[in-house]
């Protein structure tokens, strides 16, 4: 290998690791849902991308600056994210493991037939922030849209860390999650904290796709198959349930992602990426953060 | 007959087809230790679950010095004043010891008194204080329980209920449990205790139930209790031994 292929090697894993910030913050969302409930949410991707297009459409009917786009797809995420919860959750007998992965791959299906019938499956040019921006670092170029979506990434997921980790509201959700039965008894109302688990991870959602937008620089119905398996791909890796597990896992994923991309081509990296996630299904499916039981 | 804090009447509470309380009645006398003894699968933990309202009561009622606490939430149980230590201590592993205590203070808002109670529970327990930011599923047993009990304590409750609090502990920690009981009830909590371990138990209860099949079959004070013969036999050993 020479010094230029090098060169372009680290190049395509840095603008991965960068992306990969999107995938961290799908990761996080599917595995928050996971900790509270035990369930898994498969709605919750294509419930992103709905998102950042709902987002689009208020853009283009109001004359605000496309910036605003971030804060708009955030607010449609955190209302489409209880509105799942509201149509996939709350009439569905919660036992039964199968039920909600049932109503949640219909809603993925439903959301994705909406965006469809709405945008008649044409892509939308999504607006690209910083895109003339190029940061050299070194004998690399670091692109600014992608290091934008880096940083809000980076951004929201320290500010979500904070809400788990330091209020009120993080020791309820952390309770239910560790201990449901335990947090009811200490007064918690498990059904408040999943609702709003549910809009938090809705309005991060919302963010996440407007990143994926602004990042690729459209958007595109076809993203939310893929983007759903990226999500439960890192979730897994990360380990079910935990949080710096998705979020190094959704960078390790990107990364690794755009490399096979730039070793293999496009058409063969997810095959990589299967690969990887068989690997550690094998060799440690718990995951890279694996839970430690405790002692009960 | 003094004041009662707890009348439990006509309680019924099912699982599905299968009915594990078929009418019980009970009272806990206000300020005293009330202790329900009986065998596996006798009830008892599905007794202490309706009161907290984490089952649903089939039939019957609890009434909270009169207020009727059937079909309210758990949540809202608390707040009337009951707190369950539960069967298994079901501490929150991957939360702090001071974490635990504020989980257990949910319902309260009160950032003061809570910091303070915080501390006195750490007075009482100082094994807490020493552990306060170690995850709590690192702890012994016991003091996963003495855990377990200061949750429970942080939301101030004027009845409380312990679920087999001696449950797989080491006699000398047993011992720790037992003092503590006697101690909350001397500064003023009702305490309604199910416990296997009838010595111990003799040693700090005002009055005894026995539960047998969903049903309260004995009801009497600790004298009645240590001359029933069959009981003796089932929970004393048939001889008297002279250490706890």
């Amino acid at each position: 290998m020479d010094y230029l292929d090098f060169i372009d090697t680290i190049q395509s894993i840095a603008d991965g690791v960068l992306f990969g910030a999107t995938y961290a913050l799908l990761g996080i969302g599917f595995t928050l849902i996971f900790g509270v409930m035990h369930k898994i949410n498969l709605s919750y991707a294509a419930a992103s991308i709905g998102a950042a297009y709902a987002s689009l459409l208020i853009l283009a009917g109001f004359k605000v600056p496309p910036a605003f786009v971030f804060v708009l797809s955030a607010l449609c995420g955190g209302v489409i994210g209880g509105l799942v919860y509201w149509i996939g959750f709350k009439f569905i007998p919660l036992n039964n493991p199968l039920a909600t992965l049932m109503s949640t791959l219909g809603l993925l299906l439903l959301i994705d037939e909406i965006v469809v019938h709405t945008t008649q499956g044409v892509p939308l040019a999504y607006p690209v922030l910083f895109s003339d921006v190029i940061i050299p670092a070194g004998p690399f170029n670091l692109r600014g849209d992608l290091i934008f979506v880096f940083m809000l990434g980076c951004i929201c997921m320290v500010l979500l860390l904070l809400l788990i980790y330091r209020t009120r509201l993080g020791i309820a959700t952390r309770a239910v999650s560790q201990q449901p039965v335990a947090s009811a008894l200490c007064g918690i109302s498990t059904t408040r904290v999943n609702i709003l688990t549910f809009v938090i991870t809705g309005v991060l959602g919302g963010i996440a796709g407007a990143m994926i937008g602004a990042a690729i620089g459209m958007l595109s119905p076809l993203l939310a198959l893929p983007l759903t398996v990226k999500g439960l791909i890192v979730c897994v890796i990360g380990g079910l349930g935990s949080i710096p597990g998705a979020i190094l896992a959704g960078l390790l994923v990107g990364g690794l992602e755009n490399l096979f991309q730039f070793w293999r081509g496009v058409s063969e990296r997810d095959l990589y990426i299967m690969l990887l996630l068989f690997i550690f299904l094998v060799f440690r499916p718990g995951g890279l953060f694996a839970t430690a039981p405790g002692r009960d | 007959m003094s004041a009662e804090i707890l009348k439990v009447s006509g309680l019924a509470t099912s699982y599905g087809k299968i009915e594990a309380l078929k009418g019980v009645d009970l009272r806990v006398e206000s300020g005293k230790v009330t202790c329900l003894l009986g065998p596996n699968g006798a009830g008892k933990t599905t007794l202490m679950m309706t009161i907290a309202g984490i089952l649903q009561a089939r039939r019957g009622s609890i009434l909270l010095e009169g207020k009727q606490l059937v079909g309210l939430s758990p949540a809202n149980i608390v707040t009337q004043g009951v707190a369950l230590v539960p069967e298994n201590r079901l501490v929150f592993p991957q939360m702090s010891v001071r974490e635990n205590l504020l989980a257990g203070a949910y319902q309260r808002n009160d950032k003061v008194g809570i910091a303070g109670d915080i501390e006195r529970m750490y007075t009482r327990f100082p094994r807490l204080r020493e552990r306060s930011e170690q995850l709590a599923g690192t702890l012994s047993g016991g003091e996963q329980q003495m855990l377990a009990v200061a949750r429970a304590l942080m939301s101030r409750p004027r009845l409380l209920l312990m679920d087999e609090p001696s449950l797989g502990l080491a006699p000398m920690v047993v011992a720790d449990i037992f003092r503590i009981i006697s101690e909350l009830n001397r500064d003023g909590t009702s305490i309604f205790l199910v416990e296997q371990n009838a010595h111990m138990a003799l040693q700090v209860a005002h009055h005894f139930y026995l539960m047998e099949q969903g049903k309260v079959t004995f009801d009497g004070t600790p004298g009645e209790l240590a001359e029933d013969e069959v009981i003796q036999r089932a929970y004393l050993g048939t001889s008297r031994r002279s250490d706890p």
